[in-house]
C-alpha cells in the first residue's frame, strides 16, 4: 500500500518539520530560560546576605547591593575586577565564570595534565555600610551537584549567612540542606580557631553537641536520614573555601 | 573502581527505579503474574539499559550536552544541542531494543524464544528512558560509572518485578477483599516492598 | 468506535461527551487501564508540581491525539510508532522548554519526570487505541478526558501527601492555623517517601472498585 519510497520522504519531511519546530522553539526561548537561570543565581546571592530578593527585584537589588564582583587565582590574587558596571582588570565578569568548569580545570592540574589555571569568582556586597564577601559553593550530594553561597563578613572568619540548592535530593531527607532551619544554624558560625588555623566548617552527624566546647563554633548539626548529602555540604565547604585561603590571608594583611 | 561499585549497589538497593521512581510501572504490573515471564522481562530490561546508558552517555557527551561539539573545532564549543536529548534518547532507545533483537535472533534462537516477545515492549519502558535522563541528570563522570548505573538500575528493576511476581502467585490462595483484588493490593504490596527497601537507605558506600 | 462513517453530529453530542467523563471513573487510566502510573506517582509530594505535570500531560495528549488523527491516513502502518514517538517527543520538549523559561521554579522540581512523559503509556495507548481510528474532535475529547482522568488521582495523591507529610496545601501552611501542633501532632515523615504513593493509590482503587462493583477482578 505504502511504497518505500513514500515512506522515505514522509520520514524526511517529518524530520525536517521537527527539526525546523524545535530548534526555532529552543532558540525563542532561550533568552528567557538564560535569564532565568542568571536571576536565580543573583537570588542565591542576596539571600546569602539576608536579602529578600524574589524574581522580580533580583536584578535591581543586585545591582544595588553588590559593589564589586572579583575573580582571583590560586595564589589569592584578583585577576578580575568588574564594579560600578564596568569591567575594571581582566577581561572575563566574575558573574559569568562557570565555578563547574574552574573545579574541573583545578582537577586536571591536581591529576597532572594540562589546563588553564583557573580562577575563583567572589562577591563582594555593601549592606547597612558593612561589607560581606560572598563565596559561590559547588560540590556533590547523594544523586547530584548540590552548591550554595556563603557570605563571610568583613573580618572574613565569621559566617554571616549561607544558601544552599540541590538537583535531586531526597525530599524530607537531603532536600532539606535548601531549607531555612539547616541554614540558619551556619549564622555567626567562624571558619578560623583562635590560632588563625583554617577549621571550615563542619556538618556533624549526631549534632554539634558531640564536639569538644572550643570546637562547637565551628561545626552544625547534620540531617537525620541524610548523611551523605550532609558529607557532601561538609566537602563542598571546606574544598571550596581553601581556594579562597591566600586570598584572605592578603585581605587580613592589607 | 571504588565508585563503580558503589554507584553499581546503589542503584540496585537504595535507588531502585521501581521502589524510588515507580519507573516501568506499566510494564511491572501487567507483566508481574507470573514468576517466570517477569524473569524473562527482568533479564531484557538489564540487558538494555546495560546498553542504551552508555550509549546515551556517549551521545550527551560528544554531541548534545552545552560544548560538547568541542571537538569539532573551537567554533562548535558555543553550540547546546541539550533540547534535542529527549528526542535523541529515544530514537537510541527505539533502535537499540530493534538491534538487540535481531542480534539475539540470529546468534542465539534459544535465547530470542524466551525473551523476544519482550523486547519490543521495553522501547516505551519508562525505566529505560528514565535510566538515560538519570544518567543526563546525575552528570556521571565517565562512562564505566554510567554503565554501572544502568546495569545497577536494571538488577534492581529485576528484582522487583521477581519478587512482586512471587508474591502475587502466593497470594492467589489469600482472602482479599474483591475491590482490592489484583491491581490495588499489588500497589499496596508494591509500597510495602518500598518501605522496606528504604532500610537499605542507611548503607554507607 | 469508528465516527467516521455517520453523518455530522453536534459537537457535544452525548457520545462525544463520553469521550470526556468515562475516562474520569469508569475507564480511568490510571486505576482500571493502569497505564502512565510510572511518571505519575514520583511528582505527587507537593501540590504544584502534580498540577504543572496535569497541565503538560493533558497539552501534550490533547495536541498529540489531534495531530495522530489528522495525520492517520497519511501514516504508514510500518512506521507508525515511530511516527507516534517523534510527534511526542517533539510536544515534549516544546513542553519542557516552556517549562524552563516560564515556570523555572516548577520545571526543576519536576526535572526529568516531564521527560518522561514521553514514556508515559497513556499518551502511546491513546493515540494506538483511538487517535488513530478517529477523526480530530472526538480525538481531542479523548485525549483531555484520559488526561483529566489522569490529572485527578495525581491530585489527590499530591493534597493528601502534601497535607499530611508537610502540613501544607499548596504552600500554604493550613493545618499551623488550626493549632493541632499545639495538642502535639506532627507531620507524619513517612508520606514524603515515594511508597506512600502507592499505597495511597491503593486505597484510591479500592474506594472506587467498591463504589463501583463492576470493575472487581475475577479470582
Amino acid at each position: 500500500m505504502y511504497s518505500n519510497k513514500y515512506i522515505y520522504i514522509y520520514s524526511s519531511v517529518m524530520v525536517i518539520i521537527v527539526a525546523a519546530v524545535l530548534s526555532s522553539a529552543a532558540s525563542l526561548l532561550k533568552p528567557v530560560q538564560e535569564k532565568n537561570i542568571r536571576t536565580e543565581k543573583m537570588t542565591d546571592i542576596l539571600h546569602s546576605v539576608h536579602l529578600d530578593a524574589d524574581r522580580s527585584t533580583a536584578e535591581d537589588l543586585y545591582n544595588k547591593y553588590i559593589i564589586r564582583e572579583e575573580a582571583i587565582n590560586a595564589g589569592g590574587e584578583v585577576v578580575c575586577r568588574f564594579a560600578g558596571g564596568q569591567q575594571e582588570l581582566g577581561n572575563v565578569r566574575p558573574f559569568e565564570i562557570n565555578l563547574k568548569e574552574e573545579q574541573h580545570k583545578q582537577q586536571m592540574l591536581l591529576d597532572g595534565k594540562e589546563a588553564e589555571a583557573p580562577v575563583f569568582p567572589l562577591f563582594i556586597c555593601e549592606k547597612d555600610g558593612k561589607e560581606y564577601f560572598i563565596i559561590p559553593l559547588l560540590g556533590k550530594g547523594l544523586w547530584g551537584p548540590v552548591w550554595g553561597h556563603i557570605a563571610l563578613e568583613s573580618d572574613l572568619r565569621t559566617v554571616y549567612g549561607v544558601v544552599f540548592g540541590h538537583k535531586g535530593e531526597t525530599p524530607g531527607l537531603g532536600a532539606e540542606i535548601s531549607t531555612l532551619p539547616f541554614q540558619e544554624q551556619f549564622d555567626g558560625k567562624t571558619l578560623f580557631d583562635e590560632a588563625g588555623h583554617f577549621t571550615s566548617i563542619r556538618v556533624v552527624k549526631g549534632g554539634v553537641q558531640t564536639l569538644p566546647p572550643d570546637q562547637q563554633n565551628h561545626g552544625v548539626d547534620a540531617i537525620s536520614g541524610g548523611t551523605i548529602t550532609s558529607n557532601g555540604v561538609n566537602d563542598m565547604i571546606r574544598d571550596c573555601l581553601e581556594n579562597y585561603l591566600e586570598y584572605i590571608k592578603k585581605h587580613l594583611a592589607s | 573502581m571504588e565508585d563503580i561499585i558503589s554507584i553499581f549497589i546503589r542503584s540496585i538497593f537504595i535507588d531502585n527505579m521501581i521502589f524510588a521512581y515507580f519507573l516501568g510501572m506499566c510494564s511491572y504490573l501487567a507483566v508481574s503474574k507470573t514468576v517466570k515471564t517477569s524473569v524473562g522481562l527482568g533479564i531484557a530490561v538489564i540487558f538494555v539499559l546495560g546498553i542504551t546508558v552508555p550509549v546515551d552517555y556517549l551521545l550527551n557527551e560528544y554531541l548534545l550536552s552545552a560544548g560538547a561539539l568541542r571537538w569539532l573545532g573551537p567554533g562548535f564549543a558555543e553550540v547546546d544541542l541539550s533540547f534535542l536529548s529527549f528526542i535523541m534518547f529515544i530514537a537510541v532507545i527505539a533502535s537499540m531494543v530493534q538491534l538487540v533483537e535481531m542480534v539475539i535472533e540470529k546468534f542465539s534462537p534459544a535465547l530470542y524464544n524466551s525473551l523476544g516477545i519482550f523486547l519490543p515492549l521495553i522501547a516505551v519502558n519508562c525505566a529505560i528512558l528514565g535510566g538515560s535522563l538519570f544518567m543526563q541528570e546525575r552528570e556521571y563522570a565517565n562512562i564505566g560509572q554510567a554503565t554501572s548505573f544502568g546495569l545497577g538500575s536494571g538488577v534492581g528493576w529485576f528484582l522487583a518485578i521477581v519478587g512482586i511476581a512471587a508474591i502475587r502467585e502466593k497470594i492467589r490462595y489469600s482472602d482479599i477483599p474483591a475491590p482490592l483484588r489484583g491491581l490495588g493490593i499489588t500497589f499496596i504490596i508494591t509500597g510495602l516492598m518500598g518501605i522496606a527497601f528504604m532500610s537499605f537507605m542507611g548503607i554507607k558506600l | 468506535m469508528s465516527v467516521e462513517k455517520q453523518p455530522k453530529e453536534a459537537l457535544f453530542a452525548p457520545k462525544n461527551m463520553k469521550l470526556i467523563f468515562n475516562p474520569l471513573n469508569k475507564e480511568n487510566p490510571i486505576t482500571v487501564q493502569v497505564l502512565g502510573i510510572c511518571s505519575a506517582l514520583a511528582v505527587t509530594v507537593k501540590l504544584e508540581p502534580a498540577v504543572v505535570m496535569s497541565i503538560s500531560v493533558l497539552a501534550v495528549l490533547a495536541f498529540a491525539n489531534v495531530i495522530i488523527s489528522l495525520l492517520r491516513n497519511t501514516i504508514a502502518p510500518r512506521i507508525r510508532i515511530i511516527v507516534q514517538l517523534v510527534v511526542i517527543a517533539s510536544l515534549v520538549i516544546l513542553v519542557d522548554q516552556i517549562l524552563k523559561a516560564f515556570a523555572y521554579e516548577v520545571s526543576k522540581q519536576l526535572s526529568v519526570f516531564v521527560g518522561l512523559i514521553i514514556t508515559n503509556c497513556i499518551l502511546m495507548g491513546r493515540l494506538e487505541a483511538f487517535a488513530m481510528g478517529n477523526k480530530p474532535w472526538p480525538s481531542l475529547l479523548d485525549g483531555i478526558g484520559n488526561a483529566l482522568g489522569y490529572a485527578w488521582i495525581l491530585i489527590v495523591v499530591a493534597f493528601f501527601r502534601e497535607l499530611f507529610g508537610s502540613g501544607t496545601i499548596w504552600g500554604f501552611p493550613v493545618l499551623e492555623y488550626t493549632g493541632l501542633y499545639h495538642i502535639g501532632y506532627k507531620n507524619n515523615g513517612l508520606m514524603i517517601l515515594p511508597p506512600m504513593a502507592l499505597i495511597i493509590v491503593g486505597i484510591i482503587i479500592w474506594i472506587q472498585r467498591y463504589r463501583n462493583r463492576e470493575l472487581i477482578e475475577n479470582k
